[in-house]
């Protein structure tokens, strides 16, 4: 039979640590069950900061939210079988309201920043006063006494062993998401959200995913304290905790899984060797936490890279999977642009521009600079708001949709400068492009699905051998190599429509010819329809099957290359004659 | 019935005031470097632990101000310098350390001072009759102290040359450095300008709440709402924001608890975060 090494070192580990209270002592073995809780929280902080980008500042409050819940349930229910029931309702609880809370503040895009974190901030220390003044259930300052254990698990190993396994599935269950789609997307959102977003991805809903999964660790850790401690006090849901977590989770080093695990644990026994020898500890620690982020963003998870590094040996890729094969375009799809105006503060940029297509062709948009050609793929994405008119695609009204839901119905887009995630791997942008169209929200649970793959990205590979390095890091990749991987990733997709902002853009000769033979064999092949925006007429006289010229925000003219050419009105912007 | 009406309208516009002249300095940072200075609040508890300084050892009151002004300009030179400035490119990340910056300033207050409140005096005793209502004197030359800086320092913003060269650095600090203006500089001076402002305003407010090291997190909350919803870069924002904060807080927890006023300023935040995320007046 053969074991993964993978499954040798976690059984390893379990062993470990189940065999650690034997050689610590009763008193640490205490110490250590308590620090394994508040690791199981920042595991959350992790997810948050380390992995999705906006930092929670208030998660005491599913702590403490959690271990009032299942202290209330352990007093009331001492010793029934409800309780199987009551203390994972008081961690899965918190978990909820996170994820409701999430989908509450980010609603608005973009509110991700510093908004985000003066919210759960400023909540947190709204339950801590609830906690305080809301006596008859709270038991107000004092808190909840007398709590009992958890029924047959009360001597210093049994808390120990409930801590460590609790600590354990929590560790492997964010490594599950972190192997998943899911996992890949909030790495990606955290670095480029608008790309994520136009690949059709409610990344509000991904944020707050990951928000109520922060919410659910946080909660584990509270409802095994309350029985564990046998007290809990307001404390617990205020800032002092909530603060304690951030530091942990950074100076162990967010952005790895077990990082703020490490930094809990550590800084846990640190503390309660130096607390009372040394009265700057805290001062200290916030001299050392604000060094960790100014100069050691990875913390103390990022010292051991690179031994780990040195020992992990090369792992075959495994087997590609078939994807889900997208529907071919029966018809071509049809866009109609109807009298649209985009006023942004004082400046008209779009003045009732009218225009339709319906052919699956190859169509130039060109078009003097502040023409409004980049403002028109900004309207056909749902990124720029409408003040008047209609966009229509197939019957669906676009002006009134949000982004994502827009690249959902079939249009990709490739931007001027090529939008990739810098330290994501290749093999996870094209990874995200296929999961684009094809994945449903449950299927973003699966790991397997980072082995999708297509015809298309097998032609793609063939075509641009650099998109098989598949560990290799986008920031690694020339400007040109960006390009390519950028429209591969359109591409892949499979769109109906698909809106290529000067793909060509900083290429040398021989990269344009690539791509231009890639867009026309993309053309032939999908039967979609393409909408290139372009300065270089030469290009477009090689290129285009249609050609519409903006100006000022309105349509001057439309037609073939040839006619374009010969419109006067068309010569007289591009050469300055009179209007 | 007229005066208790009169000394209401004097509370809301004393909690305006106050809400004011505490967010002012955040406004400055924020709405002019777009720096959020998470240590906002604990410069305001600076600036209240001077004051208490000044009253334990004896000296008048009035000491306190170039004391707090001199304690914050330091503090908001070398943070601007060492923390902030090597940030301005990482929005984010000036939130985290500002952030690590306010526990340490709260810890390092707590190691001085100790956890326990400290009361002040309030300098000018005794009450004003106003319009037949009797009002704490001290309160009402808050509200005047608050009027005038604000004032003061819209005028000179807006007539002086280096307050036309600062919104030069505001507009386009790329055009404003290449224009001769040193734009550092001036990035410098309008933080220090911030932390000098919450300083004073933490004397101000000093012998009106109690003293402790964990104060500073109350202003922090209040001031970054005041903004969200007034707006950031306008005087107009910053007035605004404070009255439909102070107003919402003081009308709410008059009426149930303090946990209900602050409940309520936070709904007020996210739903101003939903309709109007660019807060009342946008720039």
């Amino acid at each position: 039979m053969r074991v993964s090494r993978g499954a040798v070192r976690a059984a390893l580990a379990i062993v470990a640590l189940a065999a650690l209270p034997f050689a610590i002592g009763d008193f640490w073995a205490y110490q250590l069950g308590l620090f394994y809780l508040y690791a199981i929280a920042a595991l959350g902080v992790g997810v948050c900061w380390g992995r999705t980008g906006f930092l929670p500042l208030g998660q005491g409050l599913f702590f403490g939210l959690a271990a009032y819940g299942s202290g209330l349930a352990l007093i009331a229910f001492d010793g029934s079988p409800w309780l199987l029931v009551l203390v994972p309702l008081a961690a899965i609880v918190p978990g909820l309201l996170a994820f409701a809370l999430g989908l509450l503040v980010f609603r608005r895009r973009g509110e991700s920043g510093p908004y985000f974190s003066m919210i759960t901030l400023a909540l947190s220390l709204l339950a801590y006063q609830l906690a305080n003044n809301w006596e008859s259930v709270t038991g107000g300052f004092n808190g909840l006494k007398g709590i009992p254990g958890l029924p047959g698990l009360d001597s210093y190993t049994a808390a120990y062993d409930v801590a460590a396994t609790a600590l354990a599935g929590s560790a492997l269950m964010v490594a599950w998401l972190y192997r998943a789609p899911l996992g890949v997307l909030w790495s990606a959102l955290a670095l480029n959200e608008r790309r994520v977003v136009l690949f059709g991805f409610d990344t509000n809903r991904l944020k707050a995913v990951a928000f109520g999964v922060s919410g659910l660790l946080a909660g584990i850790g509270g409802a095994l304290y309350a029985p564990q401690q046998g007290l809990v006090t307001p404390q617990l849901c205020g800032f002092a905790l909530s603060a304690d977590l951030v530091i942990w989770a950074a100076v162990g080093g967010r952005a790895r899984l077990l990082g703020p695990a490490l930094g809990a644990i550590a800084i846990g026994v640190l503390a309660s060797e130096l607390r009372d020898r040394f009265p700057y500890w805290e001062i200290a620690l916030a001299i050392v936490f604000i060094l960790v982020v100014l100069f050691f963003p990875e913390g103390l998870a990022g010292m051991f890279t690179p031994i780990a590094r040195r020992f992990r040996r090369p792992v075959p890729s495994p087997a590609p999977i078939a994807a889900p094969a997208r529907p071919e375009v029966a018809q071509p799809s049809r866009l109609e642009i109807d009298g649209v105006d985009v006023k942004v503060g004082e400046v008209t940029i779009l003045d009732r521009l009218t225009l339709a297509l319906d052919r699956s062709a190859i169509h130039c948009v060109i078009g003097p600079n502040g023409a409004g050609k980049t403002s028109t793929f900004n309207v056909l994405t749902g990124e720029l708001p409408v003040q008047a008119g209609a966009v229509r695609f197939d019957g669906y009204a676009l002006e009134r949709l949000p982004a994502h839901r827009i690249a959902r119905l079939g249009i990709g887009r490739k931007f001027q400068i090529p939008s990739v995630f810098p330290q994501l791997a290749i093999a996870d942008h094209l990874a995200i492009a296929l999961w684009s169209a094809r994945a449903r929200p449950l299927e973003l649970l699966k790991p397997s699905l980072r082995r999708w793959s297509t015809p298309l990205l097998d032609a793609l590979r063939e075509r641009y051998p650099f998109l098989r390095h598949d560990a290799r890091p986008a920031a690694a990749l020339s400007h040109g190599e960006r390009q390519i991987l950028e429209l591969a990733m359109a591409l892949l997709g499979e769109p109906r429509l698909l809106l290529l902002d000067e793909p060509c853009a900083g290429l040398s000769p021989q990269e344009t010819a690539a791509v231009i033979d890639v867009i026309r064999w993309a053309s032939a092949r999908r039967r979609a329809t393409i909408v290139v925006i372009e300065h270089d007429m030469a290009l477009v006289r090689h290129l285009a099957e249609h050609v519409f010229v903006l100006h000022n925000g309105r349509l001057l003219a439309e037609g073939s290359v040839a006619a374009i050419q010969a419109d006067p009105a068309v010569q007289a912007i591009y050469v300055g004659a009179e209007k | 019935m007229g005066s208790v009406f009169v000394a209401q309208a004097l509370n809301a516009l004393f909690g305006i005031a106050a809400l004011a002249i505490v967010a002012l300095g955040l406004a400055v940072t924020l709405g002019l470097l777009g720096v959020l200075n998470l240590a906002h609040g604990e410069v305001v508890m600076i600036g209240a632990y001077c004051a208490y300084v000044v009253q334990a050892q004896g000296l008048p009151y009035v000491a306190a101000i170039p004391l707090a002004i001199a304690v914050c300009a330091v503090l908001g030179w070398t943070v601007e310098r060492w923390l902030v400035r090597p940030l301005y490119q990482r929005p984010f990340d000036t939130l985290i350390v500002t952030w690590g910056l306010s526990l340490l300033l709260r810890k390092c207050a707590e190691a001085m001072f100790g956890l326990g409140y400290k009361s002040l005096n309030e300098p000018v005793s005794g009450t004003l009759e106003v319009l037949g209502a009797t009002y704490p004197r001290y309160r009402l030359l808050l509200v005047l102290v608050a009027v005038v800086v604000l004032t003061a320092l819209v005028f000179w913003y807006r007539t002086s040359r280096t307050g036309t060269r600062i919104q030069a650095m505001v507009g386009n600090p790329e055009l404003a450095s290449a224009m001769g203006i040193p734009v550092s500089r001036y990035a410098s001076a309008t933080f220090v300008a911030g932390t000098c402002l919450a300083g004073l305003a933490g004397v101000l407010i000093a012998p009106l709440v109690p003293v402790q090291p964990f104060m500073g997190l109350d202003h922090i909350l209040m001031s970054f709402f005041v903004l969200v919803v007034g707006g950031l870069g306008s005087v107009a924002g910053l007035v605004t924001g404070s009255t439909v904060i102070g107003g919402a807080n003081s009308v709410v927890s008059a009426l149930s608890d303090s946990t209900g006023g602050y409940f309520c300023v936070l709904a007020l935040a996210i739903l101003f975060l939903w309709l109007k995320p660019r807060g009342l007046h946008a720039r």
